[in-house]
């Protein structure tokens, strides 16, 4: 489904993503993990347009989009949901969740655009903070907004970045049931994770990134059994 | 939208009250007040997609300028239309120019744009330069209220692009890309498409006012047509009324040009002071302008 070939991008003399060649499948959750600095965020505004790459090829449902700028890429198909989360803040829930219906797909009508909205308030539990205006909203739910925004462009491939830190256990569990019946919906997950926990639960495969390089991928336990892996995480001198 | 019928109305019916011999002088400020709201109407329409202007000054006196040089070859209104498409190009190039331009740089940017225009219109030939042009009253001046009627339907005009536009799918793209650029664009708003239509739009309603403009001082020159205070009057109008309202800049404009004009009869000399230390005042204690206050004391509603 999301095929990337070398990609690169440096800032200065910095690498921060570094021929970087992956594939995700259809229908599957794909973790990326990696200690802070690896890249992984770098990796997802390649991956989403906000960034071109210096190197390498992106290719979407067998389309070359490396050059293609954001705003065609969530018209093929991709959505974003951001680490820091970026509501619009004199906007209520249900006008920023409006935005994502109405543009994610061009020409998308007002009034099947207030349909998704509704449905993915539902499915996200955001219905009775509908009208609060996002400046108000507590962290959780500005994730939440976050989220749901994203999936209100009606994505094929959604990237999540980190979508759970500062969660409690608790909720982080209730995001993973909801990640579980998003995918049941249909729609391809790549997401970013620094809980362990998370990632295991979620993830059918996992791609580890270190000094923007890919150092492992596999399944959850082959890739925590690489000697690689520990060393990435737990320091060289280890 | 209520009030904004209601005022216009009166403003229809204005000419037809019994004022005496303040009549003419009451047509005069309302006519100049109409096109000031017109003015700040455009302005409020670039900003919903958080780009502030200093150019509106400029799109104005280009109005002004190319109505006044083509109405006596192609007549009043064809002349205003042509005045309105020369801003709209005006600003589209500089759109194009300052796309991935943000707060201050913009303004600067734009800043810019209104001294090369004026420069341009000082050092033109067929301008008059710095001496200034005689502008015809329209329609050749076979209606003497046809100036006045000009400026309620370039203010009607505005006030229902204004109206439309915040009704429309387009506000919520204007409203996602002021308040945060990235998110709309990874979202599938079109960003650049967005800007420069609201770039054309509201510059070819400023162009347009200031066709009428001209018409009603029957006198241009660079240094007012151009001139920076209009540019500044173009926002200062909508942040006392109300940002990225309809209500806000038509109602601050008429307000604020009625007290600029009673505090000039009223003081005379000085009389930019007190209007300066009123607008501050506003400015400290409305922050949502007219408008949000309004609203508030209201309880909520829709700002």
């Amino acid at each position: 489904m999301l095929r990337l070939r070398g990609l690169t991008k440096r800032f200065g003399g910095l690498v921060a993503v570094n021929e970087v060649s992956l594939e995700v499948r259809e229908g599957e959750i794909f973790a990326v993990i990696g200690p802070n600095g690896a890249g992984k965020s770098t990796l997802l505004n390649l991956i989403c347009g906000l960034l071109r790459p210096d190197a390498g090829s992106l290719e979407f449902q067998g389309r070359d989009l490396t050059q293609a700028p954001p705003e065609v890429r969530a018209w093929h198909g991709l959505g974003r949901a951001f680490q820091i989360v970026q509501p619009f803040p004199e906007m209520s829930v249900r006008e920023n969740l409006l935005v994502g219906a109405l543009f994610g797909k061009p020409r998308t009508p007002m009034s099947k655009a207030k349909k998704v909205v509704e449905e993915v308030l539902e499915l996200t539990g955001l219905a009775p903070k509908a009208e609060t205006p996002a400046h108000e909203l507590t962290l959780l739910e500005d994730k939440r907004l976050e989220l749901a925004r994203a999936l209100c462009t009606q994505p094929r491939l959604l990237l999540l970045d980190e979508v759970m830190a500062g969660l409690r256990p608790a909720e982080a569990m209730e995001a993973v049931e909801l990640i579980r019946k998003i995918r049941a919906s249909g729609v391809t997950v790549l997401f970013i994770e620094h809980l362990m926990p998370v990632v295991r639960a979620l993830a059918d495969r996992v791609v580890v990134m270190d000094y923007g390089q890919v150092i492992a991928q596999g399944v959850y336990d082959e890739v925590a059994a690489n000697p690689r892996v520990r060393e990435a995480y737990l320091g060289r001198s280890a | 939208m209520i009030l904004a019928g209601v005022l216009l109305l009166l403003a229809l019916i204005l000419p037809a009250l019994p004022l005496g011999s303040w009549q003419a002088f009451a047509l005069d400020t309302a006519q100049f007040a109409f096109l000031l709201s017109g003015l700040a109407l455009s302005w409020d329409l670039l900003a919903r997609t958080g780009q502030l202007s200093l150019a509106h000054g400029a799109f104005f006196g280009l109005g002004a300028y190319t109505a006044a040089l083509t109405a006596p070859l192609i007549g009043t209104l064809p002349s205003l239309l042509a005045g309105a498409a020369v801003a709209a190009v005006g600003s589209f190039l500089l759109g194009l120019a300052t796309l991935r331009l943000h707060g201050m740089y913009f303004a600067i940017a734009t800043l810019a744009f209104s001294e090369v225009m004026r420069t341009f219109v000082l050092k033109a030939g067929f301008t008059g330069g710095s001496i200034g042009m005689i502008v015809a009253p329209p329609f050749d001046g076979r209606f003497p209220l046809g100036g006045y009627y000009l400026a309620v339907t370039v203010l009607g005009l505005c006030v229902l692009v204004s109206y439309l536009v915040s009704r429309s799918r387009f506000s919520y793209a204007m409203a996602a890309i002021r308040q945060g650029e990235p998110v709309a664009r990874v979202l599938g708003v079109p960003v650049v498409r967005v800007k420069l239509l609201a770039f054309l739009l509201s510059s070819a309603l400023a162009g347009l006012a200031g066709g009428v403009y001209g018409m009603k001082t029957l006198f241009l020159s660079p240094y007012d047509a151009f001139s920076l205070g209009r540019a500044v009057e173009a926002l200062v109008i909508p942040i006392f009324g109300g940002l990225y309202t309809t209500t806000g800049p038509l109602v601050g404009g008429l307000l604020l040009v009625s007290l600029e004009t009673w505090l000039r009869l009223r003081i005379g000399e000085g009389y930019l002071v007190v209007y300066g230390v009123l607008l501050i005042l506003a400015i400290l204690f409305l922050p949502r302008g007219l408008v949000g206050w309004l609203s508030r004391r209201r309880g909520g509603g829709h700002a």
